[in-house]
């Protein structure tokens, strides 16, 4: 186990560094220039050119991969072109809301949609399981952004019981840091509630077939157990896999809730970078990423060994 | 797993009791006098003379104060300097600094200060460069006197140190100052009216000004720029917020006081509320512009520049984007309508109005061949999306091939200071837009200036007209200006850099309970405004 882990860390390191050629090279390819930017609508060229040797951008695209990739190798993801503030400091910054946000997302949506397709698959064929997998295919159709603006308008405008906006720390209370991630948590999770309840039905209609499953319910094991004792935990390895999917979807998924519900996350960051040529910013923040992605897909593969015992690496 | 009729009322209850609670806590936060406002963008940089962003020009007039400001009426009037005076020969400026001017770290403003301040300022503003050319020094006397020695009269010297349009001439520390005008400043100190709380920012969300309370406003009221800034608002925050459907809804519900920049197709929904107001702080507006490359054909031409007057009709752009003619005008003056250069010199093309089969002929002569015309569409900008592809189909309309360049903004900045034929990565049209006030300044805005590959993208030549540009800067009065202005936009319009799209207001928004909002183009002063 330990040497599969390894391997695997490894090959993380591997995979980051592949994905940073590639964004470096996307990035200073793509037609873009944060010099102009920052010079203005107003500026001549002769004040673009300088800003342009100032930040270093003029250098041959090979001195300036050098550059990155030794600062790099020092820890160092660089500074902000615009701000010129630690690219680590702002990720720092920043990883908290983002943090929260996927957090309470895949909490909300896995309790909730583990729950609805054992429920949709006890009663499949049922009205339950038509109105539960209704649901599903409704969170699976609409966007995310029109679930927020929804959202918004009933919960913050309507009924003014929760803030339209913003995102306020754990520091500041748990009620003011609960409120403010409740709506963008419904809004993201609600397209994984349906991803996750699907899957989860599927699979424990599978397991619900199995001999043992007539065994267990001969043997006088009451629904609940039958249902999350001895169905669910046989069903576990699909449900898990597709969770550790859409942990990694999220990282897309944040772009949208955070800039609808206006919370200072990875994803805003990167929106914005993006706009303004940003270029150390973008490669910071898509290196942490892809390496978030690696690990948590290394996660999930080590979760399986806890499901289920026959699975060693 | 049935639904009981017991489990309905106690969840009745349950939303009865909690649903205030909740509101409560949702309640507006306990800072009353607290001003929440949701500015034009990010404050990415905070160094007012390194970029010339809009936010950072408002951050500016927060922190930082300036010689000179311009009034309700456009002219410039003093602002840190108690008395100023002009030599005889009109080649030496004199100021003197008023009394109780300091900066935030609690020394005193000096002359020194000033002049390390102007020297920056003006290796980065294309007026200053200009005002630089006339200029044999920049000295300080005392602590509290310095001058501006020229080696030939320069008329507008004043105007350039009161000017709204970025970069604003803020004064700096001379530490500070004497930082090189292409790094940034990083210290955020100023002699201004607000403090910058570095504390309680939060860099992408939340911005905080505090009222510095030892600012010692002058006595007279405040008008436009100018005048005495009496802050009544303890603490100001610019948030944040990206999506404007979102920002809506949070003025709405109270969460923020102050919108800036409401999207045009949701203003009907703020007018018809009641605890919103809704008016055009800045007057003037901003004037919408197609702007031609003058190196390649076919606008090498003139012929095929004239031709684009008689093919667009600002109506249909203005309509496009802005939609409501409440907040749109046409307008064909080359310094910009509702402002002190307004003129309607050599506008026969406007009055005469959409004219295709001239426009074809004129394109005829030009020797038009059937090349492609490269129209650079900035996707990510409803106006320039919109009139890129208006400009794309009237070319259609008279035989010319247009042919759209999609990307985002950040593209368009990038591909319009290239100076390549097309098939060289070069370009033929692009849109963009400046405010009004800053289109009646020929010296200031490069974009009115026709010096060949010196002057702005697209490049255009005329030498007489430079001339008269240099003549303007050198006028002594407005009257002589304004009469050099009319020849200038004579020319102009035969040269044609640039087509005229239209001419538009953008309203604020903001809650009832606020009020004092000095309406001036360029900055949102936010001293004299209250909030009850």
């Amino acid at each position: 186990m330990g040497a599969y882990i390894a391997r695997r860390l490894l090959s993380t390191l591997l995979v980051m560094a592949l994905v940073g050629v590639f964004i470096f090279l996307l990035l200073h390819l793509a037609p873009g220039d944060p010099a102009s930017i920052i010079a203005g609508d107003n500026a001549s060229p002769a004040q673009i050119f300088k800003i342009r040797h100032q930040l270093g951008l003029d250098a041959p695209l090979v001195v300036q991969f050098a550059r990155w990739v030794w600062q790099l190798l020092h820890g160092d993801f660089g500074v902000s072109i615009f701000s010129e503030a630690p690219v680590m400091e702002l990720i720092r910054q920043r990883l908290p809301a983002t943090l929260a946000l996927t957090s309470t997302t895949i909490s909300f949506a896995a309790i909730l949609a583990v729950g609805a397709g054992v429920l949709a698959a006890w009663r499949a064929g049922g009205l339950l399981d038509r109105v539960l997998m209704g649901f599903a295919a409704l969170g699976f159709s609409v966007p995310v952004f029109v679930v927020g603006y929804v959202l918004i308008y009933v919960c913050a405008i309507w009924l003014r019981w929760l803030p339209v906006q913003g995102y306020v720390p754990l520091s500041g209370g748990l009620w003011p840091w609960a409120s403010h991630l409740i709506l963008p948590s419904i809004a993201l999770g609600l397209a994984y509630v349906a991803l996750i309840a699907r899957i989860t039905r599927a699979s424990m209609l599978e397991v619900l077939s199995e001999d043992y499953m007539r065994t267990a319910r001969a043997k006088g094991a009451s629904t609940g157990s039958m249902l999350f004792h001895h169905a669910l935990k046989n069903a576990g390895v699909p449900i898990v896999t597709v969770i550790g999917i859409g942990v990694a979807l999220l990282i897309s998924g944040v772009v949208i809730t955070e800039t609808v519900f206006n919370i200072p996350g990875l994803g805003r960051l990167t929106v914005d970078a993006i706009t303004n040529r940003d270029y150390p910013i973008i490669q910071g923040v898509i290196v942490v990423f892809s390496g978030t992605y690696v690990l948590v897909n290394l996660a999930v593969d080590l979760v399986y060994t806890l499901i289920d015992p026959r699975i060693r690496y | 797993m049935g639904i009981s009729r017991r489990g309905v009322i106690g969840s009745g209850l349950a939303a009865g009791v909690f649903a205030p609670m909740v509101r409560r806590a949702n309640a507006a936060p306990g800072d009353a006098g607290t001003l929440r406002t949701v500015m034009q963008g990010d404050l990415r940089v905070f160094d007012p003379i390194w970029t010339t962003a809009n936010i950072t020009a408002y951050y500016g007039a927060m922190v930082y104060d300036t010689l000179f400001a311009i009034d309700e009426h456009f002219k410039p009037q003093p602002q840190m300097v108690d008395k100023w005076s002009l030599s005889d020969d009109k080649k030496t400026y004199t100021f003197a600094l008023r009394d109780g001017l300091g900066w935030q770290d609690n020394t005193p403003v000096t002359a020194a200060d000033c002049v390390a301040s102007v020297r920056r300022w003006a290796a980065r503003d294309g007026g200053g460069q200009v005002m630089m050319q006339f200029v044999k020094d920049i000295s300080a006397g005392d602590d509290k006197t310095f001058k501006i020695e020229l080696t030939e009269p320069f008329g507008p010297v004043i105007d350039m140190l009161a000017k709204p349009t970025t970069p604003d001439c803020f004064m700096m520390r001379k530490k500070d100052a004497e930082t090189d005008p292409f790094q940034q400043v990083s210290a955020r100190i100023g002699s201004g009216p607000f403090t910058f709380n570095e504390s309680e920012t939060r860099p992408g969300s939340q911005y905080v000004f505090n009222r510095w309370d030892k600012y010692v406003p002058r006595k007279e009221p405040p008008s436009g720029l100018a005048g005495g800034k009496v802050v009544s608002l303890p603490k100001v925050i610019w948030e944040n917020i990206a999506d404007e459907q979102t920002a809506l809804a949070a003025l709405q519900s109270g969460e923020i006081d102050f919108y800036e920049l409401p999207p045009i197709d949701l203003l009907p929904q703020l007018a018809a509320d009641p605890n919103i107001t809704l008016e055009a702080l800045n007057k003037t507006g901003n004037v919408g512009i197609a702007r031609l490359n003058c190196l390649h054909p076919p606008f090498a031409s003139v012929e095929a520049r004239q031709a684009m007057l008689y093919l667009l009709n600002q109506s249909d752009f203005m309509k496009a984007t802005f939609g409501n003619p409440k907040y749109y005008q046409t307008c064909a003056s080359y310094f910009g309508c509702g402002t002190p250069m307004q003129t309607d010199v050599n506008t026969d093309w406007f009055k005469h109005g959409v004219d295709l089969a001239k426009a074809k002929e004129l394109f005829t002569k030009a020797g038009y061949s059937g090349e492609p015309v490269v129209v650079l569409q900035a996707t990510n900008i409803a106006f320039m999306n919109n009139s890129a592809q208006l400009i794309a189909g009237q070319l259609e309309k008279i035989g010319v091939k247009a042919q759209l360049a999609a990307s985002d903004w950040g593209g368009v900045v990038t591909r319009r200071s290239v100076m390549e034929p097309d098939d060289k990565g070069g370009w033929d049209v692009f849109i963009t837009w400046g405010s009004a006030y800053a289109f009646s300044d020929p010296i200031g805005l490069l974009a009115l200036a026709m010096n060949g590959k010196k002057a702005w993208y697209g490049w255009p030549t005329d030498d007489a007209y430079e001339k008269l540009r240099m003549e303007w800067a050198g006028a002594a009065d407005d009257a002589a200006r304004k009469a050099i202005g009319d020849k200038m936009a004579a020319l102009g319009w035969n040269d044609v850099p640039a087509v005229i799209l239209g001419q538009w207001v953008s309203p604020q928004a903001w809650r009832k309970n606020v009020s004092g909002f000095i309406g001036i183009p360029e900055i949102i002063p936010f001293w004299n405004v209250k909030k009850t």
